[in-house]
């Protein structure tokens, strides 16, 4: 990472019935990384690595509309695409 | 529902976890089956979508002689090491996975309520006796089948516990391991004394009638233990999958 580039890592954890953890790099208002970890339950459980995947290089304005469509094939309990949108941001907020 | 059970002995984490993704994987050649098992060395298991880093004092564990594992299994991290754990693989039973924990967990609650005890399902997948978490216990659907694993709690040392699993927030942790005392509870502190052995009829009978189950015993094939011995070496006792995330 070039220093002076713009990108700032941030965390943070909501609890959703489960608790949700956020850990991202971002760039301005995009998320270049992402991981998320946490006790709530998704299935397929492979599923998750293709929403890390696909949240990369998106505006947080686009966050909410991708989790949607993501979300809406998938089961899960303790998560929601709500509850993730809103630590994903808490995580920009955060970040430094 | 004919139902095959194995009483198992105590294994390692890493062959815990490999068997009961090789039962998942074998449900078609050996049919529904229930196995009750111990863990020795103990252990700590995560959940799918956990990070161990995040919730393991790894060189702590490490000193302790604790083995650490990830589960295929989304939920918590677990300590285990007083207790007997249940598997159990079925062909999918359809609905939403929330309401077949309902159906599973009635085995274990069944098996408390032979035991003299009052338990109730309790959130999404725990088990409560007076209000206080007695059993974990974890689900997916993989493979056309449904596996679930769980803890029953014979024995509960809170601060032994938290010597090793972390607390997000270290300035809580007398608050946090104060609460989980009052919030989690063992067959002995409400005063059940049982061995492993015993247990384990009780649970299998507790599944045997909460699920309308004919119990039967036979021998599992070889091959159930040629993948499972696969999958604890290329797998579960990798670093590449137990840290994953």
């Amino acid at each position: 990472m070039r220093p002076g580039s713009g990108i700032s890592e941030g965390r943070a954890e909501y609890k959703a019935g489960k608790l949700i953890k956020v850990r991202a790099r971002f760039e301005d208002d995009t998320i270049r990384d992402i991981k998320i970890t946490g006790d709530f339950f998704l299935y397929p459980e492979e599923k998750i690595e293709d929403i890390e995947r696909i949240l990369r290089d998106r505006r947080l304005d686009e966050v909410e509309d991708v989790l949607a469509k993501v979300f809406s094939d998938v089961e899960y309990e303790g998560i929601s695409p709500e509850a993730l949108a809103k630590v994903i941001r808490e995580a920009w907020k955060r970040r430094s | 529902m004919e139902l095959r059970v194995i009483y198992d002995t105590k294994h390692s984490a890493f062959w815990n976890m490999a068997f009961d993704e090789s039962l998942l994987v074998h449900l078609k050649e050996i049919g529904p089956t229930l196995r009750l098992y111990g863990w020795e060395p103990p252990a700590v298991s995560i959940g799918y979508f956990q990070s161990m880093e995040e919730e393991v004092d790894v060189d702590k564990a490490r000193q302790m002689g604790v083995d650490l594992v990830r589960r295929i299994t989304g939920g918590g991290a677990v300590y285990h090491k007083y207790e007997v754990t249940y598997s159990i693989v079925l062909p999918s039973i359809g609905g939403r996975i929330l309401d077949s924990y309902r159906v599973i967990d009635m085995g274990i609650i069944k098996a408390l309520n032979s035991l003299g005890l009052d338990a109730q399902h309790h959130g999404i997948n725990d088990v409560v006796v007076n209000g206080k978490k007695i059993s974990g216990n974890a689900q997916t659907r993989k493979y056309g089948g449904l596996l679930q694993h769980g803890t029953l709690l014979m024995d509960v040392d809170v601060d032994e516990m938290f010597q090793i699993l972390r607390v997000s927030e270290e300035k809580l942790r007398d608050k946090i391991v104060d609460s989980v005392k009052h919030r989690v509870t063992s067959l002995r502190h409400e005063g059940v004394e049982i061995e492993f052995g015993e247990l384990q009829k009780v649970l299998a009978d507790g599944f045997r009638e909460a699920l309308n189950a004919r119990m039967y015993e036979e021998e599992i094939p070889r091959e159930v233990y040629d993948y499972a011995k696969t999958l604890e070496v290329e797998k579960y006792a990798t670093r590449e999958w137990n840290f994953r995330r």
